[in-house]
């Protein structure tokens, strides 16, 4: 029966196959996760975010595990862009899935270049605008936080990106998530993606100090997942909704149930980040229970789903 | 199985370029079934895991010094009145990632392969291990990483340990005396206390100034002493100054032989200060907090030298690692 449920969903410019990325950072470049999954069945793929200069990142530790959840400040190390060319994009070119580059940057002008030298590549779907990593002192959330400078980044941007798709990934260290989201659509932005970490820190009580390197660190994984659910729907009704801009959203997902409290949420794709860690398959899993859930309820394409939460309760 | 690793699957990254050795291309998520569960010591468990097809394929490979990633997340709890005061608040944590652990002895038999894990009860993951039971099955990524090496030439392998570094070496130990006769090997292992080591058997005087202290490494063939920080067992200090007196009294020709270590960071930054001033090459096994285990979260960056200049860069312990040259690793004291 579930072979004739459609799961595909619109996003933005592209149809994609179904509703499920992996989120930037859990997944690699391109093709790391091939080692144990199938990537061409994703719905779509977030890559590792990418400066115009190699960053080493920060020094360790850089992650400690919580309560059901985890901190980490990586520090945004990553290869640089021409190595990103060099090596990732002939791999990248091989892939079936559409394939988004995280672009992060210090200043609005090495996000503008990164995305520049991109815009002509084919095999590139569209840029994840990161404006809402918590563990760079330049950059990153610095520019998340007032909507007058998302305004300005996005629209750079919007302009270095051509054709491409731009999704803007905002940061729930916000007083009014809303604000910052409809900056980025009113600047140009095609899609929203929702949430990056929390700012946390973790305290070695023995010693008396942070147990990460970087003293903070951004929470991840199911601790956030009730505050991403709500905070994707707060922005779907509030801005995403009436313009058509699609959500992509993320937060703590592990199972296919996750995954569809986020699409009722108003998520048109979910992204799976901090899972991949623990099961790199769980996208894949998620896939099929979504399917699944589809045909028991008799939903014949997904889409329906999409932004359906009812306000009366059961 | 030969020390050697093939030069093939070589890629071009940042982290691929200063490579040594490929990793393993038969990495991959297997479930393996709980064989035994036995406590060793004080705090001690020997964990025997069985894999079959796929899975026993791919460990029979598992090479000294490369590790696996358990998934502990579904282990109960031993009974409240099991667990020790020092652990009763980390015992209510629930398990989200999952743990590294390297082998202390892998053997392959027809379709099955079985690993022994060696593990000491130190946090919530560890607590919830001993509570597994034969017949328990559980999720295992793995081999990860890159092994010890074993160069051309050598004659003597010195293995030193400190604290729980001591399962890789029990491996590296079983498959020098297998495949390289033309090695003379000695193994020292270091602890707080005699109750800290983690060995099986009892450690007594008249084994050490035999010089086959530890019946793990008596087993091989192989000579070891202990060393015990405060005097309990052996020689009465740290394994470094163990290892050092060792060295001065038998004075190995440097070309010839090679020190291979797991333990403490403090401990392998002596290691290596020693091997360089003596000339000998020296491998040391890194630990990392780490969050995958296959280079996708970039949580285990280990500093390293890049030639003989003054430049570092990190290199991801699980992917490059967790064995490295101690000459080209910034070790923290």
């Amino acid at each position: 029966m579930t072979g004739t449920v459609n799961i595909s969903v619109d996003f933005a410019a592209l149809k994609l196959a179904n509703p499920v990325f992996t989120a930037s950072g859990t997944c690699g470049y391109a093709d790391e996760l091939a080692d144990f999954i199938d990537v061409s069945q994703l719905g779509g793929f977030i890559t590792k975010s990418i400066t115009l200069k190699p960053r080493q990142g920060h020094a360790t530790p850089r992650i400690v595990e919580t309560d059901a959840g985890m901190l980490n400040a990586i520090g945004l190390a990553n290869i640089g862009l021409d190595k990103f060319i060099q090596e990732k994009l002939p791999i990248i070119e091989k892939m079936t899935v559409p394939v988004f580059v995280n672009v992060a940057g210090e200043t609005i002008a090495e996000y503008v270049a990164v995305t520049e030298r991109l815009a002509n590549e084919k095999a590139i779907a569209g840029f994840e605008l990161n404006i809402s990593c918590p563990n760079v002192e330049k950059g990153g959330i610095s520019f998340g936080r007032d909507p007058e400078q998302v305004t300005q980044i996005t629209s750079a941007v919007k302009k270095a990106a051509g054709q491409k798709i731009l999704m803007v990934k905002l940061s729930p260290c916000v007083t009014d998530i809303s604000a910052i989201a409809q900056a980025a659509v009113e600047a140009g932005a095609d899609a929203l993606s929702m949430i990056n970490t929390f700012t946390a820190m973790v305290i070695d009580i023995e010693t008396r100090t942070p147990v990460l390197a970087n003293k903070t660190g951004g929470l991840s994984g199911p601790a956030i997942k009730p505050i991403a659910v709500y905070l994707v729907n707060k922005v779907y009704n509030e801005v995403a909704k009436a313009r058509g801009i699609p959500i992509l959203g993320m937060g703590g997902i592990r199972t296919a149930s996750d995954a569809l409290e986020f699409i009722i949420a108003g998520a048109s794709a979910v992204a799976i980040g901090t899972a991949n860690f623990i099961e790199p398959g769980s996208a894949l899993r998620i896939i099929d229970g979504i399917r699944k859930y589809c045909a028991r309820h008799s939903v014949a394409n997904i889409q329906e789903l999409i932004g359906s939460l009812s306000q009366e309760r059961a | 199985m030969a020390g050697r690793h093939s030069h093939s699957n070589y890629s071009n990254s940042l982290h691929y370029l200063l490579v040594r050795w490929p990793n393993t291309t038969n990495k991959g998520i297997f479930s393996a079934t709980v064989k035994a569960n036995r406590q060793v010591g004080h705090r001690f468990y020997r964990l025997a895991l069985e894999f079959s097809g796929a899975g026993a394929e791919a460990f029979a490979e598992f090479k000294p010094g490369q590790f696996a990633q358990l998934d502990l997340s579904s282990a109960a709890l031993p009974p409240a009145e099991a667990i020790p005061e020092d652990l009763a608040d980390v015992a209510r944590r629930e398990i989200l990632l999952r743990r590294p652990f390297s082998f202390a002895d892998v053997t392959s038999r027809a379709d099955k392969t079985v690993a022994e894990v060696l593990y000491s009860v130190v946090g919530p993951a560890t607590l919830r291990m001993t509570t597994l039971s034969p017949g328990d099955s559980l999720s295992v990524i793995g081999p990860l990483g890159n092994g010890f090496e074993v160069p051309t030439g050598k004659k003597t392998a010195v293995l030193v340990s400190g604290g729980m570094g001591v399962p890789p070496l029990q491996h590296l130990a079983k498959l020098l005396t297998a495949n390289y006769p033309q090695i003379t090997v000695i193994a020292f292992a270091g602890a707080k206390t005699a109750k800290e080591l983690p060995f099986e058997s009892k450690l007594d005087a008249i084994s050490q100034q035999l010089g086959f202290a530890i019946p793990e490494f008596a087993r091989y063939g192989i000579k070891s002493l202990v060393a015990t920080d405060d005097g309990s067992a052996g020689f009465a200090g740290l394994v470094t100054g163990c290892l050092a007196q060792w060295l001065e009294e038998t004075c190995p020709a440097p070309q010839t032989t090679i020190i291979y270590a797991c333990g403490p960071e403090a401990m392998l930054a002596k290691i290596a200060e020693i091997a360089k001033e003596k000339r000998i090459d020296c491998q040391v096994s890194m630990e990392r907090r780490m969050a995958c285990g296959f280079g996708v979260c970039q949580s285990c960056a280990v500093p390293c030298r890049i030639g003989d200049s003054s430049e570092t860069i990190y290199k991801l312990c699980c992917e490059y690692g967790p064995v490295f040259e101690s000459k080209e690793v910034i070790l923290d004291l």
